[in-house]
């Protein structure tokens, strides 16, 4: 009994390292830029199908392709707030809710077209690898990604607070307007910001290839609990978005667990809808937007 | 000024002329077909543009109320014999009942993040009716009966009949939205639209306005849900709950020009026939391309035209009459 909690646990943990790396770049866009970008997990995909492909065709390791998506997505990231997110930035919400999203709808219907809706996946030694610690199983592809994902979380905690760049972006969301008086120049701390994380979806794309598969909606599943997490951990706080996931994933693992194989989705919405009801500025409290 | 009014009134009386003969002159049920379809997205789009539009409070949840429309219609129907009609309206009160509770959790959150919340109660209503199979048919779903030609059932063995049940829903559609901007609801609609805050301050009763609004939106949106169950016949819920008709009925209001009269009526015929000529020129549906060319009129609209291709349509009506108006 204990047992299986303990395993469900360990489950959600591990696949909340992924959602943390996806909920910490749309919460990092919202802090610095005020926006959401509703294109987060079609860059998940993206990442995936960069790794797959790689795998595919010049047998590269998957993990080792985060050395190839990372600074792919971290360009396009740059290139995307230079010459699509820069244009619709105003008082008006409109233009940038549906930028971002027709820009999920094409990327996702882009890659239907080009790559089908078939499930790719990539084998790797590691891929049924587990280790076995007093009847628990934790799967080694997921637990590198976990250790990974927590390795670029922090790297980017150390970001955040030791480098000039860093603080200059935590400053922009705090106070733009002072921001900008300081010196800051918004537009160089906006790229960098979609920058990051457009790299962090496209890591959470290529760590999660040795164990999920790619298809273009892959996307959807991790840009939905990334929001929810992004709320419960309270708008724009990067620390708040990786404990969120974090309980996502276990919330997830234990309603998957204990209300049934299909009901992952259901508890993900019932947690947003509580946090709506109850607390609507997240857990930490903070301040509402 | 008087002569833009009565060249409206006249434009309009003159289109709906033309919408009632249409199905009259053309035959052809493949038409038929796409004309219902502009019309049922029109009407969608308008619907959606009531709170989208003037209040800009941005849902990308709407198919919850074309869901709960359509099953209230199919359950009355299918399982007590009600007759659709008294269906749609059961569909409308039910669909506003649940504005109330959905609203309430989901105007706590402003901006994108409202827009997420409502695509999250709307995908949460999707898998309950998924789970739920004794109480709804689960995820089978159920055909509708066919018994022929039968009006008081909503069923009809011509394709123009459903044509003139849509078109009476748009012209619906048009009218309420009419009525509310050009009255007092309206202006503060639009006044919420611009700036919630300094329209509270300047008093205006935000959270009862937003709430009356997705009330009368949520009404008119399962008003379609029925409609378009009965023009199929079957339901189930990733049909009845289907992404994409949030998607669409925002997407024409935008493209067309959000928080304008007929802004989703132009937004409607500019991608409905474009994704038909697409389809016809390629002799074959591919999957995706459809939604990416959406997407990138989407995009283009946004970066361009932000107000719409409305501003391009009054602008070439208004040069039109006044030539007319200067020669006469």
């Amino acid at each position: 009994m204990l047992e299986t909690v303990v395993q469900a646990v360990i489950n959600g943990l591990l696949i909340g390292g992924i959602y943390a790396l996806v909920s910490i770049g749309v919460t990092l866009i919202f802090g610095v830029v005020k926006i959401v970008n509703f294109a987060q997990g079609e860059f998940v995909m993206i990442g995936m199908y960069i790794s797959f492909f790689l795998a595919t065709y010049f047998g590269i390791d998957p993990l080792v392709s985060l050395v190839v998506t990372m600074p792919v997505l971290f360009v396009a990231g740059v290139l995307i707030q230079h010459f699509l997110i820069s244009r619709v930035l105003g008082p008006n919400d409109m233009p940038q809710i549906f930028l971002t999203f027709a820009l999920s709808l094409l990327l996702l219907n882009l890659a239907l077209m080009l790559f089908t809706a078939n499930y790719r996946t990539v084998h790797t030694s590691y891929s049924d690898e587990a280790i076995h610690l007093d009847g628990l199983y934790i799967p080694v592809a997921k637990l590198i990604a976990f250790v990974v994902a927590m390795i670029l979380s922090g790297a980017l905690w150390v970001f955040l607070h030791t480098t000039d760049l860093g603080k200059a972006m935590r400053a922009a969301s705090q106070n733009r307007d002072v921001a900008t008086l300081m010196g800051i120049n918004p537009n160089r701390v906006f790229c960098v910001a979609l920058g990051i994380a457009l790299a962090l979806a496209g890591a959470a794309g290529s760590l999660l290839m040795p164990f999920y598969s790619a298809y273009p909606f892959v996307g959807q599943v991790f840009v939905l609990m990334a929001f929810v997490a992004v709320v419960l951990g309270t708008l724009g706080n990067v620390m708040g978005a990786l404990v969120a996931s974090l309980m996502m994933g276990v919330a997830e693992s234990l309603g998957i667990q204990y209300v049934g194989a299909d009901s992952g989705l259901l508890v993900v919405f019932a947690m947003l809808l509580l946090t709506l009801a109850f607390k609507p500025n997240g857990l930490g409290g903070g301040r509402a937007r | 000024v008087q002569n833009i009014n009565k060249w409206s009134v006249l434009s309009v009386t003159a289109l709906a002329a033309v919408l009632i003969v249409l199905p009259l002159v053309v035959k052809s049920s493949f038409a038929i077909d796409i004309f219902i379809r502009i019309l049922l997205f029109s009407f969608l789009g308008v619907a959606w543009n009531l709170m989208g539009g003037y209040a800009k409070q941005l849902s990308l949840g709407h198919v919850a109320y074309f869901g709960l429309g359509a099953y209230t219609s199919t359950i009355m129907q299918v399982d007590f014999g009600i007759s659709p009609w008294i269906g749609m309206i059961a569909g409308g009160v039910v669909a506003m009942l649940a504005s109330l509770p959905i609203g309430w959790l989901c105007f706590r959150l402003r901006g994108p993040y409202f827009t997420i919340a409502t695509i999250a109660t709307a995908q949460a209503l999707m898998l309950i009716f998924l789970k739920f199979r004794d109480f709804a048919w689960g995820a089978e779903g159920t055909t509708i009966p066919n018994l022929g030609n039968a009006p008081l059932m909503m069923q009809f063995d011509v394709k123009s009949s459903y044509y003139y049940v849509v078109l009476g829903l748009l012209a619906l559609g048009l009218a309420v939205t009419y009525r509310i901007e050009n009255s007092w609801m309206g202006y503060y609609l639009v006044a919420i639209g611009e700036d919630e805050d300094a329209a509270e301050a300047i008093g205006v009763n935000a959270p009862s306005m937003k709430r009356n609004i997705y009330m009368i939106s949520a009404f008119l949106t399962a008003l379609a849900g029925t409609f378009y169950i009965q023009y199929i016949y079957f339901i189930d819920p990733p049909t009845a709950f289907n992404f994409n008709i949030s998607i669409e009925a925002a997407l024409v209001s935008i493209v067309g020009g959000i928080g304008t009269l007929w802004g989703p009526v132009i937004g409607t015929i500019l991608l409905e026939t474009t994704s038909t000529l697409l389809q016809s020129w390629l002799g074959s549906s591919i999957a995706g391309l459809q939604l990416t060319i959406y997407s990138l009129i989407l995009m283009a609209v946004i970066l361009w035209r932000p107000t719409g291709l409305i501003g391009v349509v009054t602008e070439a009506y208004q040069r039109y009459v006044q030539r007319r108006t200067a020669r006469a």
